[in-house]
């Protein structure tokens, strides 16, 4: 009642600009006596639409702004087109100009009201006094908005830590590990000497080097048991014979996340760190990356890479959904979550068609591609099979006796990967549809008439069939097949063109005014994150990867070859790569709570519910994807 | 602010109360070459117990101050004055002024001679101007004799001289209001009119300044003229 108390001496105006100020961050946190200081210190400022609020031409910045009602974009001119570009902008609850007045600077950029504006604003000397008493909002002006963002990740994890509760992050780089002392040896050494050597230092693994350091192979344990139980060789064999050639290796700057990725796709347990040169200088196991956390992704991976039974699998999998809590407890981004899903469906994938062929192997070699999210890399927990099989026809036979051989094996494999909680693709995009277990010719010639015949559902198709990529199997006849599509699709300006018609078709759920544009009357505030919120930036993406000859299907990778490539500028791809994650962190976010909740994982959210912060953030990845669309349009002239 | 009303009403309570020659109250501004995006401007609303300016009473007064054409709420006036109808203890609390200024019967004269002073004899406005003034100058007259003239103007008609092709649904403050998306955080309390009014004449101002109405005296003249237009067309 104090508090209340105290509030209602305060006048009605300032008790009003109070509320406001507390539904927006960095205030949201701060104490009352900061914001009253603030209201009772604030003026009330007017812009007409077009009305410069702030030049670079007015000086050195005195005062400190917060929009209340309108908005204020930044104003850059752009020299080689000779016109204003707006970089930035600035929307209700929001403060500028943060850097030029910590600075004492003039601003760099022209702000400019964006339709009829009120400002709230306070003095230098005001904004000095809240500085340097109230913590919370001396972070956020230091910071900035990436304080925001720091915000939304620490509360993505601090959820999930929750159940957890341990705080090393995967971020962490490799070198600040306390990396072991490498045991190394000569690749002539004995197996039996070298293994006294592992068991002199207690050590699980051995690296065999050359004359230089550079290591060129890696015996553990694991192969010991291996050779002994197989009968491979004497103890006295060289230890290059029974090594494991050219062994994984990541720079002491990588960090723990890789290293857990590349360990759980390859079921290592050790990894060789290395310098620039590749000289070894450590290694690290999975017990050092894990030995604090209760992350069992290397062992989790192992356990359904080796899984003898489809019911071992399909219990696996809700082990893999409580993975994904602890990877965003631990630091994991979205980025590396989708990877991890990825990493471990495939390993599934793998391990199905593994068990499949060892029952009854249809006895010619394929190539199991898979299509879609999962070709890009970009599953959440919500994820349906698109997959097919690219086949070499052997000699005397026709590519229907193939199909023939190949097709009850794939019917079996997609109904067991349904049990594991794949979804049937409802259009039947999989391997036991006969027009998608192709020969390598079939292929080509599919693909010629995909691209010249530019039919609309050819381009419906086209988010699935040009993210492709090869899950198990020989990757050389897919590499092959690529080539050639993607030397067809450059030269294709009109197929070009239309595809990047069909992405620009896809709008980021904003409307004019910069609200959130919602699915349809029926679902009023509600959005759809995978097609209205990723899509655009998927599409986009699509179209100037293929038309720039970069077969990687992930949406992040393709933005970071189109910036090396010059395609992208680099501040773009990272604006652009920042936002996409962001919307993807939310969306991931829902999944693991509607899972918490025993609800159907669905892609709808409804932006009410998010808080102020992330539906700012979410708002402003919207408007990155509306940039990235003003890219498509210049560039296709649509 | 409340702190200098206290400490004033402090300084009149020990002693030298009753010594308010209005002669020594600000002088009220005339209608001159004043520039608008410099002189000080009182934007203010009145609460009364009716609409009946001979039987009613004013119960509340806020007021904010528009200087350099803005805002600055550090320069506001929000006090209500007499509720009859509520606990006259617990009113006055909220606003600062004391139990025992109450019963010496000082409240209303005292914190009519702050409002003059705080005016500082700057021009008025007020949403439907001629209802608050008439109000004010009977209160103003009938507890301290004061009967000085003040300029007035009114932002009902503000507003249309510079935004005649708005399309707003009526009359009202409300109207002008949502036209302009702004949001009153507490209709009907006086100072929060007063900061949407205000904020509407700031949106007015703003548009003059880009008409060429540079003075007060321009303004002044130009709200003549659009009333003399008006009753053109009415007859």
């Amino acid at each position: 009642m104090a508090a209340a108390n105290q509030d209602m001496t305060r006048p009605q105006n300032t008790r009003a600009i109070m509320t406001f100020l507390r539904e927006h961050s960095p205030f949201s946190s701060m104490d009352d006596t900061h914001l009253a200081h603030f209201a009772e210190h604030a003026t009330l400022r007017f812009y007409a639409d077009e009305d410069v609020v702030l030049s670079p031409d007015e000086g050195v910045v005195k005062r400190f702004y917060i929009v209340k009602q309108g908005r204020i974009r930044g104003e850059r001119h752009n020299e080689k087109e000779d016109r204003a570009e707006t970089t930035f902008e600035i929307s209700q609850g929001e403060c500028f100009p943060l850097a030029a007045l910590i600075g004492e600077r003039p601003t760099r950029t022209l702000h400019r009201a964006d339709g009829d504006t009120f400002c709230l604003s306070i003095e230098q000397k005001a904004f000095i006094t809240i500085f340097s008493e109230s913590e919370p909002f001396r972070d956020f002006c230091l910071r900035g908005v990436s304080s925001l963002l720091d915000q939304v990740n620490q509360r993505i994890q601090s959820r999930a830590m929750a159940s957890i509760g341990s705080s090393n992050s995967l971020d962490t780089p490799l070198e600040r590990y306390a990396l072991r002392n490498p045991i190394v040896c000569s690749p002539d050494l004995p197996v039996h000497k070298a293994v006294a050597r592992m068991h002199e230092n207690n050590v699980g693994s051995i690296i065999i080097t050359d004359d230089n350091r550079h290591p060129t192979g890696i015996f553990t344990l694991r192969d010991l048991r291996t050779m002994i139980a197989e009968e491979k060789g004497s103890l006295d064999t060289p230890i290059r014979q029974v090594m494991t050639k050219d062994p994984c290796r990541l720079p002491a700057t990588a960090d723990a996340f890789e290293a857990a990725l590349l360990m759980a796709e390859h079921h290592f347990a050790h990894l060789c760190v290395v310098d620039d040169e590749d000289l070894l200088i450590g290694v690290v196991s999975e017990r050092d990356l894990f030995s604090l956390q209760r992350v069992d992704l290397v062992n989790l991976a192992r356990t359904i890479g080796t899984a003898t039974h489809l019911r071992t699998l399909v219990s696996l999998r809700a082990d893999v959904s409580r993975l994904v809590d602890s990877m965003l407890a631990h630091g994991a981004d979205s980025g590396q979550v989708v990877k991890i899903i990825t990493t471990l469906n495939d390993v599934t994938v793998r391990r199905v068609l593994e068990l499949n062929l060892k029952k009854h192997d249809p006895g010619i070699p394929f190539t199991w591609l898979t299509f879609g999210s999962e070709g890009r890399q970009e599953q959440t927990l919500l994820t349906d099979q698109d997959n097919g099989i690219l086949f070499e026809t052997p000699e005397g036979m026709t590519d229907q006796d193939v199909r023939d051989k190949l097709l009850p094996f794939a019917r079996k494999v997609n109904d067991e990967l349904a049990e594991c909680g794949f979804t049937l693709c409802k259009g039947n995009i999989m391997a036991s549809n006969p027009k998608l277990c192709l020969s390598d010719r079939e292929w080509d010639d599919w693909f010629i008439r995909f691209i010249d015949a530019s039919t609309p559902q050819n381009l419906v198709y086209s988010s699935i069939f040009l993210d492709m990529r090869a899950v198990f199997g020989p990757t050389e006849p897919l590499h092959r097949l690529l080539k050639k599509v993607l030397e067809r699709i450059r030269k294709n300006a009109l197929f070009q063109k239309m595809l990047a018609g069909n992405a620009f078709q896809r709008k980021p759920p904003l409307t004019m005014f910069r609200n959130f544009r919602y699915l349809n009357d029926e679902k009023k505030h509600v959005l759809d994150l995978k097609r209205q919120g990723l899509a655009p930036f998927v599409e986009s993406i699509r179209v100037f990867a293929l038309a720039n000859g970069i077969e990687t299907a992930n949406t992040l990778e393709r933005m970071e070859q189109l910036s090396k490539k010059g395609v992208f500028d680099a501040k773009d791809a990272n604006a652009w790569k920042e936002a996409y994650s962001l919307i993807q962190a939310i969306r991931m976010r829902a999944h693991q709570e509607m899972l918490d909740n025993g609800e159907e994982l669905t892609n709808y959210i409804d932006p009410d519910d998010l808080n102020p912060l992330d539906r700012r953030i979410l708002r402003e990845s919207f408007r990155q994807a509306q940039r990235l669309q003003q890219k498509l349009e210049v560039t296709y002239q649509l | 602010m409340f702190e200098h009303i206290k400490q004033w009403l402090a300084q009149r309570r020990s002693g030298v109360t009753g010594d308010h020659d209005p002669e020594h109250l600000p002088t009220p501004k005339t209608v001159d070459d004043q520039q608008l995006s410099r002189c000080r401007l009182v934007v203010l609303d009145l609460e009364t117990t009716g609409l009946n300016s001979s039987k009613d009473e004013v119960i509340a007064i806020g007021a904010v101050a528009i200087e350099g054409g803005v805002i600055h709420l550090n320069d506001q006036f929000d006090l209500i004055l007499r509720r009859p109808e509520l606990d006259i203890r617990e009113t006055v609390l909220i606003h600062g002024i004391g139990t025992e200024a109450l019963t010496q019967g000082h409240e209303t004269e005292d914190a009519l001679l702050y409002l003059l002073e705080w005016m500082n004899g700057d021009p008025v406005l007020a949403y439907h101007s001629a209802f608050d003034q008439k109000f004010l100058e009977k209160t103003l007259k009938a507890q301290l004799g004061y009967t000085l003239p003040h300029v007035w103007m009114d932002v009902a008609e503000l507003l249309p001289a510079f935004f005649p092709h708005a399309d707003v649904k009526g009359r009202g403050l409300d109207h002008w209001s949502d036209y302009f998306r702004l949001e009153v955080s507490e209709r009907h309390h006086a100072a929060a009119d007063a900061l949407v009014t205000a904020e509407l004449t700031l949106v007015a101002l703003n548009k003059a300044q880009k008409n060429g109405v540079k003075t007060l005296k321009e303004l002044v003249e130009k709200l003549h003229y659009q009333r003399r237009l008006k009753n053109m067309h009415r007859y």
